[in-house]
């Protein structure tokens, strides 16, 4: 566990250090922060950077063999509701799980002045990550052509933006792209591959994958549906 | 001494916030454990050895990103709105944008799967700089969107037709690896810093709503590189029928 560490916080150092120096020189020479606030960011970058760093080590060693564990475990048992609703599940626990769901959250509640409550958003997001990894499931067992699932997502993804409220279409849109953070995607890849490699004849490839950019399709008509139902 | 006070301000709240986000996943594995798995009791406590390690990180990443990046981004997009120089951070976005996936190791993971799955036709660097240039551009464009004042709605749809164009043209083992591929560039990095930065723009610009114009940029930069694999994909799709 101890290599496995160094080789994620060099990652997360590698990923992390470009931007935040960069940062840290616009703030200190074109801005002119106070000192204070240069030290409060400086600290602020470290405790990230091992936050991250503990974050993955974490889901690497706990969350992810866990996924694992119950994917491999399901089509055992041979029913496929019971599959699609795990998948479901999974999907949104994972996602109320997921820090960058939150950080986004955080910000739209905070921006808005509590207008838009961070947990309502929260729950769309997850059951919409959570209906479209149970869709990707079942269209792994009855063999649609992902193109078709993508196309058609798409498709209600644009009309539904017509008649969403200004306040909410944004937000929207970035939600899609905050479900594929640290936590959800290992932890829904973890699924597919146990699942997929259970289910014969079906090639990894082509057919394991696209989960991830299903899963983000569901949090965008989540919180549209949100914004037009309020 | 008032630095030392600040890096806690609210941790109390996040700590609260990172339990509550992961006691369903644990429930929902131990209904798992007692039903159906049974894993010996040692690799179990092992695995929530792992979870305690993801809620320690949860709450110093988002305890980080409160006290770091998201005061960064306001002060640095009010600044250049307030000397009148917005449009610096067109340029900058692009920089940083581009950075940013160029430093990002999951880039370079999704690089070689690409690389592969050509069977070595298309060089990995030569996805690198197309998927760098892809969010370069992408933040760019979402920075002169708030900057200049054009609306989001056309742009999103004209991206996710193209989008839905390309599908039908590029490669099939290119389509699910591009769709997979929109998290890449939409890490911790991008999430917390640029989104802090476009709503520190917005706000400081006369005549912003920082909720309408400040949202979106996270949006575009996952559109980035669903489009750049898709151009790949193509480009690949036509190599091949003429080297067959």
């Amino acid at each position: 566990m101890l290599s496995e560490g160094r080789e994620t916080l060099k990652e997360v150092i590698q990923a992390v250090a470009p931007i935040a120096l960069i940062v840290l020189i616009v703030l200190a020479f074109l801005t002119g922060s106070p000192v204070s606030d240069l030290v409060n960011y400086a600290l602020g970058v470290i405790m990230l950077t091992a936050g991250i760093t503990l974050f993955l080590i974490g889901v690497n060693n706990g969350l992810l063999p866990m996924g694992e564990a119950i994917g491999s475990d399901l089509p055992k048992h041979g029913s496929i509701y019971l599959v699609i609703f795990v998948a479901f599940l999974f999907g949104f626990l994972a996602t109320v799980a997921e820090p960058d769901v939150r950080v986004l959250t955080n910000m739209v509640e905070m921006v808005s002045n509590g207008a838009i409550t961070r947990d309502p958003m929260i729950i769309s997001i997850a059951a919409g990550v959570g209906i479209f990894v149970s869709l990707a499931m079942l269209r792994i067992v009855v063999g649609v052509p992902i193109t078709w699932l993508f196309t058609g997502g798409y498709l209600i993804v644009i009309l539904l933006a017509l008649v969403t409220p200004a306040d909410y279409l944004q937000i929207a849109y970035d939600a899609g792209g905050v479900t594929t953070g640290p936590l959800t995607v290992p932890f829904i890849l973890a699924l597919g591959i146990g699942l997929s490699s259970v289910l014969a004849g079906k090639s990894a490839l082509t057919d394991g994958f696209g989960l991830i950019g299903l899963a983000s399709i569901g949090p965008i008509i989540g919180i549209m549906l949100l914004g037009i139902l309020l | 001494m008032i630095a030392e006070l600040v890096i806690f301000k609210g941790i109390a709240t996040i700590m609260q916030d990172a339990v509550i986000a992961l006691i369903p996943l644990s429930l929902f594995f131990i209904l798992f454990q007692v039903m159906y798995l049974k894993l010996p009791m040692g690799h179990v406590i092992n695995l929530f050895k792992g979870i305690f390690f993801t809620l320690i990180g949860m709450i110093l990443f988002l305890q980080g990103v409160h006290i770091a990046f998201i005061p960064a981004g306001d002060a640095i997009g009010s600044f250049f709105s307030a000397i009148g120089k917005a449009w610096i951070l067109i340029p900058f976005g692009f920089f940083l944008g581009m950075l940013a996936t160029y430093a990002e190791p999951a880039v370079r993971i999704l690089s070689k799967q690409v690389e592969q799955s050509s069977s070595g036709f298309i060089k990995g660097t030569l996805i690198l700089y197309t998927l760098s240039l892809g969010v370069g551009i992408a933040v760019a464009l979402g920075m002169a969107r708030i900057i200049i004042g054009f609306s989001f709605l056309p742009l999103i749809i004209i991206g996710y037709v193209i989008a839905i164009i390309l599908l039908w043209l590029s490669d099939r083992d290119f389509v699910a690896i591009a769709f997979d591929s929109g998290g890449v560039a939409t890490g911790p990095m991008a999430v917390t810093f640029l989104m802090a930065l476009a709503v520190g723009v917005a706000g400081g610009i006369e005549g912003r709503d920082p909720i309408v114009d400040g949202f979106g940029l996270i949006a575009l930069i996952a559109l980035a590189p669903i489009l750049s694999i898709l151009l790949l994909g193509i480009y690949f799709k036509s190599k091949k029928v003429k080297s067959s």
